[in-house]
């Protein structure tokens, strides 16, 4: 069963970089995600952002190359 | 699958909100996908809620052909193209089809001096220039110093380089432009002397927007948005993202995004003359606090302390609105003495009797009193502001009259104000006089009405008018009121071609082109300018390019007198036919029967297509109307 962040996290991507929910895996990462380019990468840190109320600075949100790095940021700061 | 029963039990508002706009959009209910937009963005302002709102509009291909494309080319010194979702989404809320056309960030000066870009290769609708002051003045944002030699001559400079490029565009383009101001720097190099100081930041900062403001007033249909007081309103800390400015060229927080593409909606509106016209108030719990049926004269919340004293506020807006040309009308439950014992005798009353042209008190549904308002003033539902702090009742009113705009005030006093100025409905591109005077002219004509329904016959009631009519040319004195006239005037025009004002003016300097701006004056008052004729002479004939006349004096006859006048003058000038075109419109049935109703006869089109209609200046006069006394102003003639 998969945790409520791990699936709010996954809704924010899907909809940010236009991929299904049920695709993104601990191995999505924007070297082999064709919607994640730079653009949408500050779109993604934008949501994420928002969604769960935190705030990232440039050297942290320059590292969130994977899901699983987004993971482990997010939950260090909710 | 869940069961879909049991989610919608446990939905949340915002899931409600999205399914019921998703709803319409696949059902192409246009104004209820328009109004679910306006309810998921004031609810739920968010970067994902804009992309929400894009994505489910993608999926509405029929949808999408109901709403106006709107065409926007948005120039900028940083990463405008960040803006795009709230935009569109914004878009969307008031019945557009946003399409962007997008440069690079800090390629405006390219775009605008190169003939050969983008910008001037694409029909478009409006442009926007967008330039942060630290992008056009690093001299006074960053690079700042009190010696430096560039701030002696900066003034001449930034004048000369806005005024060059305002004038290659100008050269190129009658696309309206907005053009941001600049905000005040967020820190100033001299600190607390810098205020003190005439080569200070934060003078010089002032100095260069009341530059800006001098230029831009020089360029027709130019426009300034004060993007100052934007960023004051919010606060600097609120309002920008260093973060982003140096990441990612995009200096605004989310926050400033959805403000600032607000603000465009509002010009964008302006624009497409989709301002509102008329503001419905509720009365109990909207101007006063309390329930004056249960209450009574003492005992409602109206006077100098809190919550009164937020009522009072509240009025006060409403009057400053109806002073610049807003109609006020009133649609409230209640027994009808009461109220008029609250407009006759309660001492803290801002608002009187006399500033509401429509007063419907009763006990019927509020949507029949809208529709008996719309009426009585001549005037759109789509035109109309209904306000009221009931949740039941303006949900009754977005469900039955969706093209009502509606809003539900909140639960305070205080913040009503905000609530009926923040989208800027009643907001026009410019303040002339006749808008001031427009709204004693609709009691003027609720007045006249009064009157048609006690007249015995219509010839009776012409005749009680009084009318006079004046024919003028077009000039400088009315070329603004004559552009408001084409983007204003929905009902009574024959073929709603909009011009703007260098639009008119170029056709007056145009010898072939006969203009004529009427003006009618009747018992209750002066109407002033409220019809115009844009023909213009081709061989032997006069063709009718333009035939409209203002809602408030259709069914009085005084088309007839245009024709009359028209007919008149194409005798003069040795014309043989006068030719008119009906386009039809959802709005204009008023006018369709124009040209039939007066001798002409049709050439081509049918009852729902363009038609065009001729008429023999020799076999078919018009008469002008034996209850009219008219004047030419032209030629001081009777």
């Amino acid at each position: 069963m998969e945790n409520n962040l791990a699936q709010s996290i996954k809704s924010v991507m899907s909809d940010i970089l236009n991929i299904p929910e049920e695709l993104i895996t601990e191995d999505t990462a924007s070297d082999n995600t064709e919607g994640w380019d730079s653009a949408n990468h500050i779109q993604l840190v934008v949501a994420l952002e928002q969604e769960f109320s935190i705030s990232f600075d440039v050297k942290e949100f320059e590292a969130l190359l994977s899901y699983a790095d987004i993971y482990d940021m997010v939950q260090s700061k909710i | 699958m869940r069961d879909s029963q049991a989610t919608y039990e446990f939905a949340t508002k915002e899931e409600q909100l999205r399914r019921a706009f998703a709803v319409h959009v696949q059902a192409n209910n246009r104004e209820h996908t328009i109004q679910y937009a306006r309810l998921l963005l004031d609810n739920f302002p968010s970067a994902k809620t804009y992309r929400y709102i894009g994505k489910v509009i993608s999926t509405g291909e029929v949808l999408r052909l109901s709403l106006r494309p709107f065409r926007v080319a948005l120039l900028s010194s940083f990463s405008i193209e960040f803006m795009q979702d709230a935009l569109f989404s914004m878009g969307v809320a008031n019945g557009f089809v946003i399409e962007f056309y997008l440069t690079g960030f800090d390629t405006f000066r390219q775009e605008i001096f190169d003939p050969n870009s983008g910008l001037y290769r694409q029909a478009l609708d409006l442009a926007i220039l967008a330039v942060e002051g630290e992008d056009w003045l690093p001299e006074i944002y960053c690079r700042y110093s009190p010696a430096s030699p560039k701030l002696g001559n900066i003034k001449d400079k930034f004048k000369g380089d806005l005024t060059s490029l305002m004038t290659s565009f100008r050269g190129k383009s009658s696309l309206p432009i907005l053009v941001h101001n600049f905000a005040q720097p967020s820190h100033y190099v001299l600190g607390i002397a810098d205020s003190s100081n005439q080569q200070g930041q934060e003078c010089l900062a002032r100095q260069m927007n009341e530059l800006l403001q001098e230029v831009c007033k020089q360029f027709s249909n130019c426009y300034v948005l004060n993007y100052d007081n934007l960023v004051s309103y919010a606060g600097q800390e609120q309002w920008y993202d260093r973060r982003m400015h140096h990441y990612a060229k995009f200096p605004l927080s989310q926050h400033a995004v959805g403000v600032l593409a607000r603000a465009y909606m509002k010009y964008s509106r302006a624009l497409l003359g989709l301002s509102k016209k008329c503001l419905v108030l509720d009365l109990d719990n909207t101007l006063w606090g309390g329930v004056i049926g249960e209450d009574g004269l003492e005992g409602i919340q109206l006077g100098s302390n809190y919550p009164g004293s937020a009522f009072v506020e509240f009025q006060q807006c409403i009057l400053g609105l109806h002073s610049k040309g807003v109609i006020l009308a009133i649609a409230s439950k209640n027994n009808p003495q009461d109220v008029e014992e609250v407009f006759a005798s309660h001492a803290s009353m801002v608002l009187r009797r006399a500033d509401f042209s429509a007063f419907e008190v009763h006990w019927n549904a509020k949507e029949e009193s809208l529709r008996r308002i719309a009426n009585k003033l001549n005037i759109g539902l789509d035109h109309i502001v209904f306000v009221d702090d009931n949740p039941a009742e303006c949900e009754h009113i977005r469900l039955v009259l969706p093209m009502v705009t509606v809003i539900q005030l909140p639960t305070n006093p205080e913040q009503y104000s905000k609530a009926l100025l923040k989208d800027g409905w009643f907001d026009t591109l410019s303040i002339s006089e006749e808008d001031i005077r427009r709204s004693a002219l609709y009691e003027q004509r609720a007045q006249a009405e009064a009157l048609r329904e006690t007249s015995n016959d219509l010839k009776g009631f012409y005749l009680d008018l009084d009318m006079t009519i004046h024919f003028s040319p077009v000039n400088a004195k009315n070329l603004s009121r004559a552009s408001q006239l084409t983007q204003k005037t929905n009902q009574f025009n024959a073929t709603t071609r909009r011009y703007s004002e260098s639009d008119v003016i170029g056709r007056v300097k145009d010898p072939a082109w006969f203009l004529s701006a009427v003006s009618v004056t009747d018992r209750f008052g002066d109407n002033g300018i409220v019809g115009l004729m844009m023909a213009y002479k081709n061989e032997g004939e006069f063709y009718i390019d333009t035939f409209l006349l203002s809602c408030r004096v259709i069914g009085r006859t005084v088309e007839t007198a245009m024709l009359a006048y028209l007919s008149r003058e194409a005798a003069t000038l040795g014309v043989n036919f006068i030719r008119g075109e009906i386009i039809p419109t959802p709005k204009n049935t008023p006018v369709r029967d124009l040209y039939e109703r007066h001798g002409f006869t049709r050439e081509i089109g049918g009852e729902n297509d363009i038609s065009i209609w001729r008429l023999e200046c020799e076999n078919a006069k018009i008469e002008f109307p034996l209850w009219i006394k008219h004047f030419d102003d032209k030629t001081n003639e009777q």
